[in-house]
């Protein structure tokens, strides 16, 4: 495993996104002594076989899960997220959207929300970009029970369910609650400017969603409705 | 604000919603689609523009509803009334199909947030240069502004304005001003 090494891994079906996508990945600016790649899918049967894939064909000790639709903003991002996840070696995972709850009908959003994305309306209120730097110290972050799958950052690898999920909703759920399972924090960081915007056309496309999240409520039933500290706290219980 | 049980209920009636009109979804989507290929193929503006009231009051409510790409092909249809109405160049001008549409929109954006976001001078300068040989009215110009970018300061829209010196007559970058001064209640 190369712990000098960032790994974006993005599943794609649009080269007219990806190709903006990596236009804001290029800009980023890469911490001395470390170095990036890329690994895009185009042909995943589903975005879990897309992303086990990746993750085993990747030596990063740093993987960026997230979508082509994502375009990063904080060209500090790749610093930022090593500051966090050494901050506490028990984060395993970063997202930029979380849950600190996780929601008692299985859809993420119910529950109260973390984190930042960039809107249109809100966009008056944020820092110059050019200006803007986050600190571990001074911004900080939440620790969460879930993280929305749009991007995701991890410094352990926990495999993808690819048996239950074979389609391309849930996994961020699913994902999640097993790097809590496993003993991993999840953070969020407060960013005073969103570190993505994600031109997901605001409606989601929710076709095959309530097949998934009904395998979610059966799977993680005992979960439903705990907040975070809950479910670290019963699976750290079970170690001892 | 509402209860646990009654974000679940309302939810579960989309899913349920959603399974129900499956087939509603995805053949108002197609229909949109080949009505635009078609349209576009025989550079056909009536044709296209008949896909507004379909969108709003027919079958592609469906597809409106739950489809995100429907929200943005049925603003640049309202972009291409507005200018045949006022006599402008037609966003649609030297797209052949739907996907060189949705193209030549999401290329116009992505060229657009480049400037807002500055991410470095190339970026820009790549930016400039896509606006500057896709040329877009004001009247495109203003609608995808304001429906896809924060309220903007000044310099933005004199970068955009002077990008655009050449095709737009003074008139026109007049008017450009006036839309975005009355959607704002006065420029900052």
């Amino acid at each position: 495993m190369n712990d000098h090494k960032f790994c974006f891994i993005i599943c794609t079906n649009d080269e007219l996104l990806l190709s903006e996508c990596l236009h804001y990945i290029n800009h980023l600016m890469i911490p001395d002594n470390y170095e990036i790649d890329l690994l895009t899918i185009s042909d995943a049967a589903s975005i879990t076989q897309g992303y086990q894939a990746a993750m085993e064909a990747s030596d990063a000790k740093y993987k960026i899960y997230m979508h082509q639709d994502v375009f990063l903003l904080n060209r500090h991002l790749l610093a930022d997220l090593l500051d966090i996840f050494q901050s506490d070696s028990q984060i395993g995972l970063v997202g930029l959207v979380g849950y600190d709850t996780i929601s008692p009908n299985g859809i993420m959003w119910h529950a109260p929300r973390c984190g930042g994305l960039y809107t249109k309306k809100d966009a008056a209120t944020y820092p110059a970009l050019c200006d803007y730097r986050y600190s571990v110290a001074q911004d900080g972050y939440s620790c969460v029970a879930e993280v929305d799958g749009f991007f995701m950052a991890t410094c352990q690898d926990v495999p993808w369910n690819t048996v239950e999920l074979d389609g391309w909703d849930f996994y961020d759920a699913f994902q999640s609650v097993e790097f809590l399972q496993q003993g991993y924090k999840i953070a969020v960081p407060l960013q005073r400017h969103p570190w993505a915007l994600h031109d997901d056309n605001q409606i989601l496309n929710l076709t095959h969603y309530d097949k998934y999240r009904q395998r979610f409520l059966e799977k993680y039933e005992a979960f439903l409705g705990k907040h975070y500290t809950e479910v670290l706290r019963t699976e750290a219980g079970k170690e001892n | 604000m509402k209860t646990i049980t009654e974000l679940t209920e309302e939810a579960e009636n989309y899913f349920t919603q959603i399974d129900t009109h499956a087939e509603d979804i995805q053949s108002s989507y197609q229909h949109i689609i080949s009505v635009l290929d078609d349209a576009l193929s025989r550079q056909d503006g009536e044709a296209l523009l008949q896909l507004i009231p379909y969108i709003e009051q027919g079958d592609g409510r469906f597809a409106f509803q739950h489809v995100g790409k429907t929200h943005r092909f049925h603003r640049m249809l309202h972009i291409i009334r507005l200018e045949a109405a006022f006599h402008q160049s037609l966003f649609s001008e030297g797209c052949t199909s739907a996907r060189e549409l949705w193209e030549k929109y999401s290329l116009t954006l992505f060229a657009m947030r480049r400037l807002l976001f500055c991410l470095s001078e190339e970026s820009m300068a790549e930016a400039v240069h896509y606006l500057h040989n896709r040329p877009i009215s004001y009247l495109a110009a203003f609608t995808i502004m304001q429906n896809e970018l924060p309220a903007l300061n000044k310099a933005f829209y004199e970068t955009l304005a002077q990008i655009y010196e050449e095709i737009w007559s003074t008139e026109e970058i007049r008017q450009f001003y006036s839309l975005i001064s009355s959607a704002q209640g006065g420029l900052e």
